[in-house]
């Protein structure tokens, strides 16, 4: 365990390290400075300007220096707001957004798996072909349709809940739907897959022969194995939720950090947009990290040394 | 032996009889060959709804082919007077000739009976204090009050004018946008743009993912050690998130879109063909091939690639909805193609603003995009199952 854990952390930070420098290169391969601006500013405001943010640097310092800053969790001022940080942007965004998204997680896991349990066991029966249908849609209808159909549909039509910001606890109905909607469908989809392969196995027949009561067949026997493809997904499901947010906070208005970041990209705030690229990467590249490690908890055949 | 010959010939011709084909095939236990494409395909057209979606695909391309060629109007035509008018009108009567819609907005259109606006009508008089609107058509007056929702629409002496029907907009059949542009012509135009990306993007990724995997499946060992290091490392970063970054770098265009959904989304294609050329460079033929003297080359191109074609159809089918879906992701954001050219993504991003009043501008290319994305599922669910060589009959 500890060997394995070494070299996945080492292994994380070459891929930290990587998209740094990915992200560095992309952000100063823009033709023209940070400041150039279509109404031309003075050419000694412009001087000063990047003297101040360290512009007139060579690359590889530049380069350096913000591998430093992030090292120290710092990821420098924004260019578009004077006073900024983007360390205080996300600080503010964060909170909301993640709330969402443990909200949003939950969900998916809570109703998607029993779902997928429930439509695998009635197969073929008016159960499996509702869950089925309405997770054919999920899957193919994209987040900002659902997110604004139900707006229409709850918040205009029925004004049964909040249409933007974050008042209370409804409000947070409608964002979690929408941001859940695709992965919900697609647990569904895969816990019936596997429940359906794994009930197909001998041991479970062995297991019902044996008389044991059919809820300890489905729960302790069929599901072990079953959701090991489900704890796979974790990972890219909360990088589907991860970019969702982005247009979700749009659509709602909520002051979350997916807001932030499409503001930033219509401000083209360079260093907000490389600070929220570099923190979300490193944030799912650890969740990925904790999926793997989940993973080998649930499946004892899997052993984290080899 | 030559007793027999003779009563041969001594038969008469009239008693000889042809036996039917049925009978003379019947010892025969073989079916009848079929390539591996035949044979898919013969799986597939049994299955309904990938049929459904195959046609509802060719059906889409042909529109979006052909369909501007059949309209009297064009993708970028604005018209201000003819804004946001929806796809039904609900007409009031004036006189026998003479029917007017009423927009939102407080603007008054006259119509024919069965939905053809004619022209936007100007007030002779406003009165925002009483709140009242008055025009003059065909020498009739037309209040229209708006103190009080809903709105009424009367005539000199106060008196209701009658509602009349709900009709088909005549002109533009499924409304017009908020510079209105017709929105029929405008969803054809963005089936063309969508459905192009998808298609370049997704031969783009085709193209590096079958030469990333099989080079590395080929090559095997430490090379192949090294590049899928690469891979994994790519595949735990978030790829929107360059995808993102690509296009703000790139200016949004039609070209930096290609480029950025193309090279960025290979690295499952990459994984699939590796694992397929894995297990076949092992097989006889790639022995008899090299025995024969072909290059390594013409070994991966002609021989193994050909052979793993099955699962790389599946997977480049499931990548062209995630196009569409990505396009259409960017544009929401703002990073789609520039206007007044006009993709699913943008359609939608643009009636954004507008929804609560026009909420047709959305759902109309919010419905093409769900409509594509379910053909092409549907078509790679069939294919999967159809191009499955353990599933052969």
């Amino acid at each position: 365990m500890g060997r394995f854990l070494i070299r996945r952390f080492i292994s994380m930070l070459i891929t930290i390290i990587l998209v740094i420098t990915f992200t560095f290169v992309l952000m100063h391969a823009i033709p023209g400075g940070p400041f150039t601006a279509e109404k031309k500013l003075p050419v000694a405001v412009e001087e000063a300007l990047n003297e101040r943010y360290h512009l007139n640097d060579p690359y590889w310092k530049q380069y350096i220096d913000y591998v430093l800053d992030v090292a120290r969790f710092d990821l420098g001022p924004s260019f578009q707001y004077e006073g900024q940080t983007v360390n205080k942007l996300i600080g503010d965004g964060f909170p909301t957004s993640a709330k969402l998204g443990i909200l949003s997680v939950l969900l998916t896991l809570c109703i998607g798996i029993p779902f997928g349990i429930i439509s695998a066991l009635k197969q073929n029966k008016w159960p499996d072909y509702t869950v089925m249908f309405l997770a054919t849609l999920g899957v193919t209808i994209p987040n900002f349709v659902i997110a604004t159909t139900l707006i229409y549909v709850f918040a205009v039509k029925l004004s049964v809940f909040p249409t933007f910001g974050i008042k209370n606890w409804q409000s947070f109905i409608l964002p979690v739907l929408a941001l859940s909607g695709y992965s919900l469908s697609f647990i569904s989809r895969l816990t019936r897959s596997s429940m359906l392969e794994v009930l197909g196995q001998d041991y479970i027949r062995t297991v019902r022969a044996k008389g044991i009561p059919e809820y300890k067949v489905i729960f302790k026997h069929a599901l072990r194995n079953a959701i090991l493809p489900v704890v796979t997904y974790v990972g890219p499901l909360i990088a589907a939720i991860l970019t969702g947010s982005f247009v979700v906070e749009r659509i709602f208005a909520l002051p979350g950090m997916g807001r932030h970041f499409v503001q930033s990209i219509t401000n083209r705030d360079y260093t907000t947009i490389m600070g929220i690229t570099i923190f979300y990467s490193a944030f799912l590249i650890i969740m990925i990290l904790l999926v793997d490690l989940v993973y080998g908890i649930v499946d004892p055949r899997i052993k984290l040394d080899k | 032996m030559s007793n027999s010959k003779v009563n041969m010939d001594s038969i008469p011709e009239d008693m000889w009889e042809k036996i039917d084909n049925k009978e003379k095939e019947s010892d025969l236990i073989s079916r009848p060959s079929l390539t591996y494409f035949q044979d898919a395909w013969r799986r597939l057209r049994r299955n309904i709804m990938s049929m459904i979606g195959l046609v509802i695909i060719i059906i889409l391309i042909l529109t979006a082919i052909f369909g501007p060629f059949f309209s009297k109007y064009n993708f970028s035509d604005q018209s201000l007077k003819m804004a946001s008018l929806p796809p039904r009108l609900e007409l009031f009567k004036i006189d026998n000739e003479n029917y007017i819609y009423l927009a939102n907005g407080l603007k008054i259109y006259s119509s024919t009976s069965n939905g053809e606006i004619i022209n936007l009508l100007n007030p002779i008089k406003q009165d925002f204090q009483k709140k009242i609107k008055v025009y003059k058509l065909n020498g009739k007056e037309i209040v229209l009050d708006f103190s009080d929702k809903p709105f009424k629409l009367l005539n000199e002496n106060g008196n209701e004018y009658p509602f009349y029907k709900k009709v088909w907009n005549k002109n533009h059949l499924l409304g017009t946008d908020d510079l209105g542009r017709d929105l029929l012509i405008r969803i054809i135009y963005g089936a063309r743009i969508s459905l192009l990306i998808a298609f370049v993007a997704t031969l783009v990724n085709f193209f590096i993912g079958v030469l990333y995997g099989g080079i590395s499946g080929y090559a095997g060992g430490r090379v192949d050690n090294i590049m899928m290091r690469i891979v994994d490392i790519i595949s735990t970063v978030p790829l929107m998130l360059y995808v993102i970054l690509l296009m703000v770098v790139l200016k949004p265009g039609l070209k930096p879109i290609i480029i950025a959904l193309g090279s960025v989304f290979w690295v499952r294609m990459a994984r699939i063909v590796r694992g397929q050329i894995l297990s076949l460079k092992e097989q006889e033929f790639v022995m008899a091939a090299r025995t024969i003297g072909a290059t390594n080359l013409r070994i991966l191109v002609r021989h193994l690639l050909p052979n793993a074609m099955g699962p790389i159809i599946v997977s480049m089918t499931m990548m062209i909805p995630t196009a569409i879906f990505t396009e259409a992701f960017l544009s929401f954001i703002g990073l789609g193609v520039p206007a007044p050219l006009a993709s699913w993504g943008t359609l939608c991003n643009n009636a954004l603003g507008g929804y609560r009043s026009y909420p047709y501008q959305l759902f109309l290319p919010s419905l093409a995009i769900c409509i594509t994305m379910l053909a092409f599922n549907f078509l790679g669910d069939g294919l999967r199952d159809a191009l499955d060589p353990k599933l052969r009959k």
